[in-house]
Formats: C-alpha cells, sequence, structure tokens
C-alpha cells in the first residue's frame, strides 16, 4: 500500500471529497492540515498551480480537488467499473463542481442589492433545477435505495454528501423537495465508514 | 467501433477539446453544430440534455453529459490519457488548470460594462494569466526538460488541452512569450500530422 498524504487547510471545503473517499475505502492517510496563519510558508513551493490541496503518494505529488478524488476513487474501485461508467460519475461530479461554482460567484458579489437578488434567484431558480437534474437521474436508475451510477457506491455519491455538507449551511432544507437526493445522501452519511468519519472528523465552519 | 455524435453550438467552446481528441485519434465522429437563431437550441436538443446544456456526446445512441467528462472518455477510449492510473491523474490535474484559465477569461468575455471589462482583462493578462502560464511551464520542464510532453513521452489529451488554451487566448503566439517551452509544445501540438490537418480545415468561428 503506498503512502497518501493530504495536504489542506483545517476545514472542509475543497479536500472534504478526498477524505471522504478515503474513509469509504477504509484507507489510511495522512490528513494534513496547515493554519491559516501559516501560509503560504514553505508548503506553497510543493504545490504545481500554488494552491492546496495537494495529495503526495509516495512523495509524488498531485493537484487540482477533483483529479486528486478522481485518482483516489479509482484506485479504490469506488469510481466505476468500466469507462462509460467512470465517465458517468465524472459527468455527476462536474455537475456538483457547477453548483459550487455557482455559488462562489453569489460569495464574491460585493455589491449587496445584488447579491440579495443573486442569492434569491439562486435559491428559487437555479439550485432547485440543477438538483432537479440530479434527482432525475436517480429516478431513471429505477430503485428507491440506489446509486447515482452502476447499482452500487462511487465518489459520485459521496461527492453529494460533501456537498451537501456545504449546502446544508448555507441554503438550509435546499434537498426538501429532492426525495432520492435526500434518501441518497442519507443511506451514505450512514454507512459505517462514512459514519465513523463524519463523527470523529474535526468540526470547523466549512 | 461505435457511432460517435457530438453536439454543441457552431464554435470552439467547450466542445473543442473534445473535437480534437476525435482528430487526433483519427476516429470519425460526426460534429452537429446547433443554430440558435434557427431554434435548433433548445429545440429537441434540451430534453435529451441531462443538465441541460451542450455538449454532448452520444455513444451507440447513450447520451453523455459535460464537457471535461466527454473529454476524458474520448482520450480514455483513445489512448490519449495517460498509460498508467498516475499518469491519468496527472493529465487531469493540467485539464483542471486550464478549465481554471477559461474561467478566468470567461469572467470578463461576457462583461457588457467596457470600463470593468478593460479592467478585468488588464488584470488578466498582466497578472493571472502569467501566474498560471509559470507553473505550467514549470511543469512541463519538469518532464524530460520540457522538450517533449506534459505527461509521460506522447502525445495526450492534455497537450491537445494546451493547444486549445493558444486558441482560446486569441490564436496567437503573444501570451506565451515568455514561456517558450509551452509555446514549443504548443507548437509541436498544432504540427501533429493529424491535427495540422484538421486545424487547415475547421470552421473559422468566432469563439
Amino acid at each position: 500500500m503506498p503512502t497518501y498524504k493530504l495536504v489542506y487547510f483545517n476545514m472542509r471545503g475543497r479536500a472534504e471529497f478526498a477524505r471522504l473517499i478515503f474513509a469509504a475505502a477504509g484507507v489510511p492517510y495522512e490528513d494534513s492540515r496547515i493554519e491559516m496563519n501559516g501560509w503560504p510558508g514553505e508548503y506553497k513551493d510543493h504545490c504545481p498551480f500554488g494552491q492546496l490541496p495537494v495529495l503526495e503518494v509516495d512523495g509524488k505529488v498531485l493537484a487540482q480537488s477533483i483529479a486528486i478524488a478522481r485518482y483516489l476513487a479509482k484506485e479504490f474501485n469506488l469510481a466505476g467499473k468500466n469507462n462509460w461508467e467512470q465517465a458517468l460519475t465524472d459527468m455527476i461530479v462536474d455537475e456538483f463542481t457547477d453548483i459550487m461554482a455557482e455559488m462562489k460567484s453569489l460569495w464574491f458579489e460585493d455589491d449587496p442589492e445584488k447579491k440579495e437578488a443573486l442569492t434569491q434567484k439562486f435559491n428559487t431558480e437555479t439550485l432547485p433545477r440543477l438538483l432537479g437534474y440530479l434527482e432525475a437521474i436517480l429516478k431513471q436508475n429505477g430503485s428507491d435505495e440506489g446509486f447515482f451510477v452502476g447499482g452500487s457506491l462511487t465518489w459520485a455519491d459521496l461527492g453529494l454528501v460533501s456537498i451537501n455538507d456545504l449546502l446544508s449551511v448555507a441554503c438550509p432544507g435546499s434537498f426538501n423537495n429532492f426525495p432520492l437526493l435526500a434518501g441518497l445522501i442519507k443511506r451514505v452519511r450512514e454507512t459505517p465508514r462514512v459514519a465513523e468519519w463524519i463523527a470523529k472528523r474535526p468540526n470547523t465552519p466549512r | 467501433m461505435p457511432s460517435y455524435k457530438l453536439v454543441y453550438f457552431n464554435g470552439r467552446g467547450r466542445a473543442e477539446l473534445s473535437r480534437l481528441i476525435f482528430k487526433a485519434a483519427g476516429v470519425p465522429f460526426e460534429d452537429v453544430r446547433l443554430d440558435s437563431s434557427k431554434g435548433e437550441w433548445p429545440g429537441e436538443w434540451k430534453a435529451k440534455a441531462p443538465f441541460g446544456q451542450l455538449p454532448l456526446l452520444f455513444v451507440d445512441g447513450k447520451v453523455l453529459a459535460q464537457s471535461k467528462a466527454v473529454a476524458r472518455y474520448l482520450a480514455k477510449e483513445f489512448n490519449l490519457a495517460g498509460k498508467t492510473s498516475w499518469e491519468q491523474a496527472r493529465c487531469d490535474m493540467f485539464i483542471d488548470e486550464f478549465e481554471d484559465i477559461g474561467a478566468e477569461v470567461y469572467k470578463f468575455a461576457f462583461e457588457k460594462d467596457e470600463a470593468k471589462k478593460a479592467e478585468l482583462s488588464g488584470k488578466f493578462n498582466s497578472e493571472t494569466l502569467p501566474r498560471h502560464l509559470g507553473y505550467l511551464e514549470a511543469l512541463l520542464k519538469e518532464n524530460n526538460g520540457g522538450k517533449g510532453y506534459f505527461v509521460g513521452d506522447s502525445l495526450t489529451w492534455a497537450g491537445l488541452g494546451i493547444a486549445n488554451v493558444y486558441d482560446l487566448l486569441g490564436g496567437t503566439d503573444a501570451p506565451f512569450a515568455k514561456f517558450p517551452l509551452l509555446l514549443a509544445l504548443v507548437k509541436r501540438v498544432r504540427e501533429n500530422p493529424k491535427v495540422a490537418e484538421y486545424l487547415k480545415t475547421r470552421a473559422q468561428t468566432s469563439f
């Protein structure tokens, strides 16, 4: 087994997806957390694009949070059973990224009136539309107890749990109208290894 | 060989990387370009789109969405994605960085306020872009002194990706002036016989 070290700030943020994958797979790793006042510091030079998170595998370095998550998912057989299934998981994960990008454009809006209007639009229109697409995928799969791809847990399902961490704080109740998504989040959070991680992980605001 | 259909607008945009992958691999595909002004989009296509957007890839009639997922699927099918799981992850990393550059461009590309647009594009050209290209130049240098490719020793979709960024930035050498290894790689990719053939005949579009 290779030695894994995941380096990020002391928060869930862009590293939690990878942490959930390690947890679900039951694979040990060093969960290295840099305090904000320790950044940039020395470690920045190790970062291919000057940013965190970074994954070290036997000392070799990988950057970009989704590339990291995908690599781990594939290593731990949580990425889909063939190229097509893997592509479907990629597609779903990219949709989570799009949801996060929409949220970020809200956060970075300085004008309070504009921000209020954008937030309204996000909560009443954009987010329900995007979650609706994901709910439809689950519905098409035809089982109430299903997963996004291939009938078993993949990193796409873990990605949903990760984005729920964010949405449950920023947009509480956003899954109220999406029972299949809500059910999947609950089922995955309750699987033993994931539940254990959620219970013991550092409790940070984001 | 499966039948492939790629559906997008008449532009490079978020489909061009997939087109480059098809062309570099020498794999035929139906290159569907929808004209919104004629109602072709949304038309009947939007209902077929898992997330209501283009591009879409149909493989023997099964649909895949999200431009990077589509490109990665094709790259893997055609052995242009890296030879090991690690190499594939390194390619993914470069592709995500190109996406970050694209996202910065989109921030001002659609800005209607001329003054704001000038301010944003100024910052992009003087600060943001050189920072991104600097990282890429250094990473390229780490691989065989930068004389070859980003990953491994042969062309991957990461190389096609930087050639696509070159087009996104206006298709001139100027943005790469201080990054000779990157520029040389872009040229190498553009001179790949199948890519060069495609570049000669592809539709000239505004985006």
